[in-house]
């Protein structure tokens, strides 16, 4: 069986030199791209299962190697980011990158990401009618919760909430994303909903709310649900 | 040979020929009068200039409608005129402007002495000449000798015309080269009868007068004259500028002393022909006494006459002495004078008490001729000298006073004791109101106390009769006493309140002196320096700098900021030529302010220039005194704007100081943590690399984790350093958003752990506690940072307690460990940067002793404020670390529910 390909694009050398042989470790393919052009031509040549970019690329911006790829291909993409750039992520997770990774980061979260993206790729295509998260899950033609064997009483924005955050479990989700989903586009901005209903669910769902397992905050970037 | 012996060339020679190089040459066609042709003459050399090569323009010659110059005019580019609105219509003007800005090689400019219409930038064209000068243009232009300023009155005298236009001397001077164009007068007076001559009206009388054979063979002769002296000047030149060595004798030099009386112009004239037919330099100088006031009527002539003086080419100085005749005596020997030249005014009195000055002068001159000028009887119409105020009804009163109370105080006297001369009295009760009230009342005292004393002491008593011849005597001398006591005592009280005003006026330039002094920085000077100038000329003040420069207003009182375009030109001007401009003055005349230049030294750059309002029409004009203090004011301004300037330079230098110190302990702050956690990554990596294959599984595994730790160590550090460069050059941008204040906590907890924390900490968070409207990263590393130092300020066994609460609008959020604390004198300095306890081996984590500085710049970003207690609030020990922050109005929830149900 072929190995899924993974293709890094980074202008940094020393990030393929360390990035290669931990991905052949872990049971990938490791490609190379070193600006946003070889990139897109690559995708479209090699069809890597995954697409790991750096967002500061030498020939053009990294959010717009994203557009481009986003108008014909569906590929994962993680997105490495410096930790200070929220805005960019979020933009680039707007735009329609799968995740990101903050910069310098270590090679365990990286592949957690990995997996994550390609498990939720390999899932989008297949609908199922019950979710699971953790030790909750999620009935959604019966707008059903069930934590250890026990239904939990939820509003229906918090089941929608919920249920949007198990469906995309693993990957990262904006706060825009979010909101547009369950309240609408109007609501696009108002963040304060989700801390609000954020809370509420972790205080029904999680085992220790002040430390949550299952809603896990990006600080300033959004929300990703625990597997 | 030594270099004495080398001849060399005259340094004044030589400066007076370098400037002429730089600055455009002068030639003027001189004529005896008008018709003689002098500006066909110049228009015909300048064709010949023109087909020599030269660049030649018409900036503006009158043809008069003659053919003949009209066509010589026709063969070269003529410069637009400008045309300015004069009573309702539009006079064509020559355009100095359009002149400067063509700069051609050589100018034609006709009519030397004209005067410009009023709004033009100069009063006269000859200023509008010295201006092209300046600037480096050639120029050619025509003079009649009846306009030279110094002939005038001769030309008057011969002619019986005034003329009004006229050219200061050293306007002629200036010329570089002069031409005569001479027609004898029997020539000239057959073209005038032709038509060939154009004046405005021939028939008048005064134009016929004029041109009479005896009057032309009179001004030519003049103007003859003039030009013979000039050949002669600058042959003199010519030979001290080259060294020539000539047996020329010591000039001849000239003084003349101008007095405030009204042939004070005329002496001036006659001195300065005196010192042409001499060809000596010549000083004009003004002896003032010390105490004596001067009505302002005398001031004004006095100055007038300095004035001619000057613009006549004399050296002006202004001396104080008690006797003149030394002191011009003195000045004389001084400057090697070998003529003095004095007015002989007419005796003031009949009775003249004191000698001339010219009785003086010619008693103690050695050596020095004295030329006394007797001023004409026309010109005697001498106004009385203004009395001192009399005192008002006040003084007189109280010398009728003073009398009746010596009357009483005799009569009484004289019943007991046999007083000798009761008269004494009366000399004490005139006494009293001279110094009082001054001169008049003490004078009218005495004339009462004259008729008093007769009649109550001299017999026959009751009578103003006199019986003995004796007493009579004694009366006189008595009222002679009196009044020469009134007058000496009065005069003693004028003197007494001119120096008082002095003193309140130098008391006025001390305080304007220390105030500005006194001031911080440039603008505070100027606006105390217009507050002040207005104050003290009571005229509108303002003060222009150029800070960026252009001129711009600095400070103005009354508050104004901004002038009219006449005005700013003004201003300009006279920042460009370092001389006074805009109303009262000859340049620009017209402008609502009078702008004078001020610098910090005569030969710097000025810094700018001070306005004084003229003020509304038929308000006072600028007196000499007004001007003399806007002067001084000028230059105290300019000195304190130099000092203001230096402390601010200073005080900017000291910041660079500081700024260059925090750098340095940067740099050597980095260049130690960097190299710490380099060294073990290096050490760790080469380690494994080297000996990696006979290391047991768990030294690789610690290694390889102690390269992980000090790369993130490494991280936190640069993070940190992006945070400080950030909120010190300003551009942190919050992006803020609503954060849940217990998740902010655990996450610090969390990451804590993650570097591998072991104390206990333990997180309490009040219920209901509102969310936080703040930048969630840097709010995340604010906290970090207190954690992180939390944790390396005490042993692993410690507790950390972490706390929320709100109280009112503010957010408190408490970090409390149960370490060893923060020694008092440290406390106070825990948030600046690069400050760490003695025993620490870092701080906020990173070890860069730049966490708590960051916490704090991030919490004040957001509004809120950051404190250190130690020992901790109810302990004996540890550390609180308190941020402060404000709440938000509690968010919009509404849109939340829809569709609950």
């Amino acid at each position: 069986m072929q190995l899924p390909r993974v293709l890094v694009v980074d202008d940094e050398p020393a990030i393929h030199r360390f990035m290669a042989p931990a991905l052949v470790a872990n049971g990938y393919e490791a490609l190379k791209a070193e600006n946003g052009a070889e990139a897109i031509a690559m995708t479209a040549s090699r069809r890597p299962e995954i697409v790991i970019l750096d967002l500061g690329l030498p020939d053009m911006d990294g959010k717009e190697v994203i557009r481009r790829l986003r108008g014909w291909t569906d590929t994962p993409i993680v997105v490495l980011s410096a930790r200070d750039r929220d805005a960019e992520k979020i933009e680039a997770l707007d735009l329609g990158a799968d995740d990101f990774v903050n910069k310098p980061f270590s090679m365990g979260e990286l592949m957690a990401r990995l997996r994550a993206a390609l498990r939720h790729h390999a899932r989008a295509t297949v609908e199922t009618p019950v979710l699971r998260l953790g030790p909750i899950e999620i009935d959604l033609p019966r707008h059903r919760v069930v934590r250890d064997g026990a239904e939990v009483k939820l509003t229906p924005k918090e089941f929608d909430l919920l249920a949007f955050l198990a469906r995309h479990a693993g990957r990262v989700v904006t706060h825009r994303q979010i909101l547009r989903e369950v309240w609408g586009p109007a609501h696009e901005h108002d963040t304060q909903y989700l801390r609000v209903y954020v809370g509420q669910l972790r205080a029904k769902l999680e085992a220790d709310p002040v430390n949550p397992k299952l809603i896990v905050t990006e600080p300033g970037v959004g929300y990703r649900a625990g597997e | 040979m030594s270099n004495e012996a080398t001849p060399r060339a005259s340094p004044d020679a030589l400066l007076a020929a370098a400037e002429r190089e730089m600055r455009g040459k002068l030639r003027i066609f001189l004529g005896a009068a008008p018709g003689v042709g002098k500006t066909f003459a110049m228009l015909q050399a300048a064709r010949a200039a023109k087909a020599g090569g030269l660049d030649v323009v018409v900036g503006l010659v009158e043809t008069h409608g003659r053919a003949e110059t009209e066509a010589l005019v026709g063969g070269f580019e003529v410069l637009a005129r400008r045309n300015i609105p004069y009573r309702g219509r539009l006079v064509a003007e020559f355009d100095v402007d359009a002149a400067l800005k063509r700069a051609p090689q050589l100018l034609l400019v006709d009519e030397y002495a004209h005067s410009n219409i009023e709004g033009s930038r100069h009063a006269k064209r000859w200023q509008d000449v010295q201006e092209l000068l300046a600037a480096g243009i050639n120029v050619w232009t025509t003079l009649n000798i009846q306009h030279v300023e110094s002939i005038n009155d001769v030309v008057q005298r011969i002619t019986g015309v005034r003329v009004r236009e006229t050219v200061p001397d050293t306007a002629l001077q200036k010329a570089d080269e002069i031409i005569l164009v001479d027609l004898p007068p029997d020539e000239l007076l057959r073209r005038l009868a032709e038509g060939k001559v154009y004046v405005e009206d021939t028939a008048t009388r005064a134009v016929q007068s004029f041109f009479k054979p005896s009057n032309l063979t009179a001004l030519r002769e003049l103007a003859l004259r003039r030009v013979a002296a000039r050949v002669d000047s600058d042959l003199l030149e010519r030979m001290q500028g080259s060294a020539i060595e000539g047996p020329w004798a010591v000039g001849e030099r000239l003084l003349v002393c101008v007095g405030p009386d009204v042939a004070a112009e005329r002496v001036v004239r006659e001195a300065k022909r005196l010192a042409d037919l001499l060809d000596a330099s010549w000083f004009a100088v003004t002896v003032e006494r010390p105490g004596r006031t001067v009505a302002a009527a005398e001031r004004a002539r006095l100055e007038a006459g300095m004035r001619l003086a000057e613009s006549l080419g004399a050296q002006t100085r202004s001396l104080v002495a008690g006797d003149i005749a030394a002191e011009l005596l003195r000045f004389a020997r001084f400057e090697n004078v070998t003529q003095i030249v004095i007015g002989k005014a007419q005796p003031r009195r009949p009775l003249r008490l004191r000698r001339s000055l010219a009785d003086a002068l010619v008693r103690e001159a050695d050596g020095v001729a004295i030329h006394v000028v007797t001023a004409e009887s026309v010109a005697r119409r001498m106004e009385r000298p203004k009395l001192p105020a009399s005192g008002g009804a006040a003084g007189y009163l109280a010398a009728t006073a003073c009398v009746a109370l010596a009357s009483v105080i005799g009569r009484l006297l004289t019943q007991f004791v046999a007083l000798p001369n009761v008269s004494m009295l009366y000399l004490l009760a005139v006494l009293v109101p001279a110094i009082r009230y001054g001169v008049w009342p003490a004078i009218f005292g005495s004339a009462l106390s004259f008729l008093a004393y007769n009649f109550f002491f001299i017999d026959p008593v009751g009578t103003l009769t006199v019986a003995r011849p004796h007493e009579l005597l004694a009366l006189v001398i008595f009222l002679t006493v009196a009044v020469l006591i009134s007058a000496i005592a009065g005069r003693a009280r004028e003197q007494t309140r001119a120096a008082a005003l002095r003193i309140r006026a130098t008391r006025r330039l001390y305080d304007f002196t220390r105030k500005l002094s006194a001031l911080p920085d440039r603008t505070a000077v100027a606006e105390a320096a217009a507050i002040e100038i207005h104050a003290a000329l009571g005229r509108a003040a303002v003060i222009l700098t150029r800070p960026g420069g252009d001129l711009a207003i600095a400070a103005a009182w009354p508050p104004e900021d901004r002038l009219d375009t006449a005005s700013m030109t003004a201003a300009r001007w006279a920042l460009d030529h370092r001389e006074a401009a805009g109303a009262g003055t000859e340049t620009l005349p017209d402008a609502a302010w009078r702008f004078v230049p001020f610098a910090g030294s005569a030969e710097a750059e000025p810094l700018g220039v001070i306005g004084v309002e003229r003020g509304a029409a038929g308000s006072a004009p600028f007196d000499a005194e007004s001007e003399a203090l806007l002067a001084t004011l000028a230059e105290q301004t300019a000195a304190a704007l130099v000092r203001a300037r230096l402390s601010t330079e200073v005080a900017s230098a000291r910041t660079a100081a500081e700024t260059e110190r925090v750098r340095n302990i940067l740099l050597a702050s980095i260049s130690h943590d960097f190299r710490t956690p380099l060294a073990s990554i290096l050490g760790a990596s080469t380690s494994l690399l080297d000996y990696g294959g006979g290391m047991p599984e768990a030294t690789r595994r610690d290694l390889l984790g102690h390269i992980r730790d000090e790369a993130e160590h490494l991280d936190a550090m640069v993070r940190n350093l992006l945070s400080m460069t950030r909120l010190e050059a300003g551009a942190l941008e919050l992006r803020r958003d609503w954060i849940d204040v217990a998740e902010v906590l655990n996450r610090a907890v969390a990451a804590a752990r993650r570097r591998g924390a072991q104390q206990g900490f333990s997180i309490r968070v009040a219920p209901a506690l509102p969310l936080l409207f703040a930048d969630p990263g840097l709010i995340d590393q604010a906290l970090g940072n207190v954690v992180g130092n939390a944790v390396r300020h005490t042993a692993p066994t410690s507790k950390i307690e972490l706390a929320a609460e709100a109280t009112g609008d503010r957010l408190e959020i408490a970090v409390t460990d149960d370490g060893p604390g923060i020694a008092a004198e440290v406390l106070p300095h825990v948030f600046e940067k690069f400050v760490r306890a003695a025993h620490d081996n870092g701080d906020g984590g990173d070890g860069s002793g730049l966490g708590l500085a960051i916490t704090k710049g991030i919490v004040e970003a957001h509004g809120g404020t950051v404190s250190a207690t130690s020992p901790a609030p109810g302990a004996t020990l540890g550390t609180r670390i308190t941020i402060r922050l404000p709440l938000a109005p509690p968010p919009d929830m509404t849109g939340a529910r829809q569709m609950e149900g």
